[in-house]
């Protein structure tokens, strides 16, 4: 795998754009592509998301200073777009934030692209229940097994803070799991 | 059958080769109850076949697509008071330099209402490109040719009917630095 390093460089030379733009696709999009999905839940928005997230990356590219990890930088982008996104269906949907956190929910049932069983159709709805920052902790530790630290980076908030957040986030889904 | 050789009692054939399996079953089991494991380790969700294959051409062709800028249909209408503005300035010119003409035909004898139907009933054969490339709506306020000035609440009024998403119209725009 080519080095992070130099692949910012090619990306931010114009003649190695192209070519280098489809290596860091290639080599993000089922991270991202996981990372979008467990915040917006149905296939066909984290479609749309992922694809917006990459061509935001394109577009900003060569104002990344390499301050923090590509990886982060774009995993912030990606959280960025699919908290905007959500925003705005229930903007259009003239519900509450939590309303359609719900409805996502309640929607898995019919979704063809979710074969989860009772408890992880409970999880989901345990997750509903949580802050955005809990629940985004939670996932990428969990599921995503991401190092606090990259979490760190890619959410802008202390180490400390996300381990308080991810310590949180596990009492209240256990408590939930075992009440319903 | 296993016998022991000091007593007589028995166990069940292969009792002591499953022993180890059974019991590293049950130690997962009771570890599952007590411990953090009550939450499940997967979470169900699956993608379409084949979908990450499909998801990078995607990407690249909206990438080396470069999209023109493009004007919603509903915003027509300021092409044609523009359009509208510019004939009638023309008129005007054209009639005040033609002195054989004893009343020249001005600007107020042409009602809006005609100048709009004959745009909107004559087949221009241009498209709204070719009428934005020749008229540039930058240096055209629109209250210059409207007689009266639209008030904000009426353009409010506007996009709430007719702009289906506010975010089309690129209010805002995260800057990633």
């Amino acid at each position: 795998m080519i080095a992070e390093e130099t692949l910012v460089q090619e990306l931010q030379r114009e003649e190695s754009r192209a070519k280098a733009f489809e290596v860091l696709v290639n080599t993000y999009k089922e991270r991202l592509y996981w990372h979008i999905r467990r915040i917006v839940l149905n296939h066909d928005d984290t479609d749309d998301v992922l694809q917006n997230t990459f061509i935001k990356v394109y577009r900003n590219i060569e104002k990344f200073k390499g301050d923090s990890k590509l990886y982060s930088w774009m995993y912030r982008i990606a959280t960025n777009e699919s908290l905007t996104f959500l925003k705005q269906k229930s903007r259009k949907l003239g519900v509450s934030d939590q309303e359609l956190k719900d409805r996502m929910v309640e929607n898995l049932q019919a979704d063809v692209y979710f074969e989860g069983d009772e408890i992880q159709l409970k999880l989901q709805k345990a997750l509903a229940t949580l802050p955005d920052k809990q629940k985004l902790v939670f996932t990428m530790k969990y599921f995503q097994e991401m190092k606090y630290k990259d979490i760190s980076e890619a959410l802008d908030t202390s180490v400390g803070a996300l381990k308080t957040s991810y310590h949180l986030a596990v009492k209240k889904i256990e408590a939930y799991l075992k009440e319903n | 059958m296993e016998k022991d050789k000091e007593n007589s009692f028995n166990t069940p054939e292969g009792y002591f080769e499953s022993f180890n399996d059974r019991l590293m079953d049950r130690i997962q089991k009771e570890e599952a109850k007590e411990g953090g494991s009550i939450i499940p380790k997967t979470d169900g969700f699956v993608v379409p076949n084949g979908y990450f294959d499909e998801v990078t051409p995607s990407v690249l062709s909206k990438i080396n697509t470069k999209e023109p800028k493009v004007l919603p249909l509903k915003t027509h209408k300021r092409f044609y008071y523009a359009i509208a503005a510019a004939a009638a300035i023309f008129i005007v010119m054209f009639s005040l330099t033609w002195e054989s003409n004893p009343e020249p035909i001005t600007f107020d004898d042409l009602a809006n209402a005609e100048i709009e139907a004959y745009f909107e009933n004559t087949d221009l054969e241009m498209t709204s490109y070719e009428i934005a490339e020749v008229v540039s709506i930058e240096e055209i306020e629109l209250n210059d040719i409207l007689d009266n000035e639209l008030a904000d609440d009426i353009i409010m009024e506007y996009l709430d009917e007719n702009v289906d998403d506010i975010e089309e119209l690129n209010l805002e725009d995260i800057d990633y630095e």
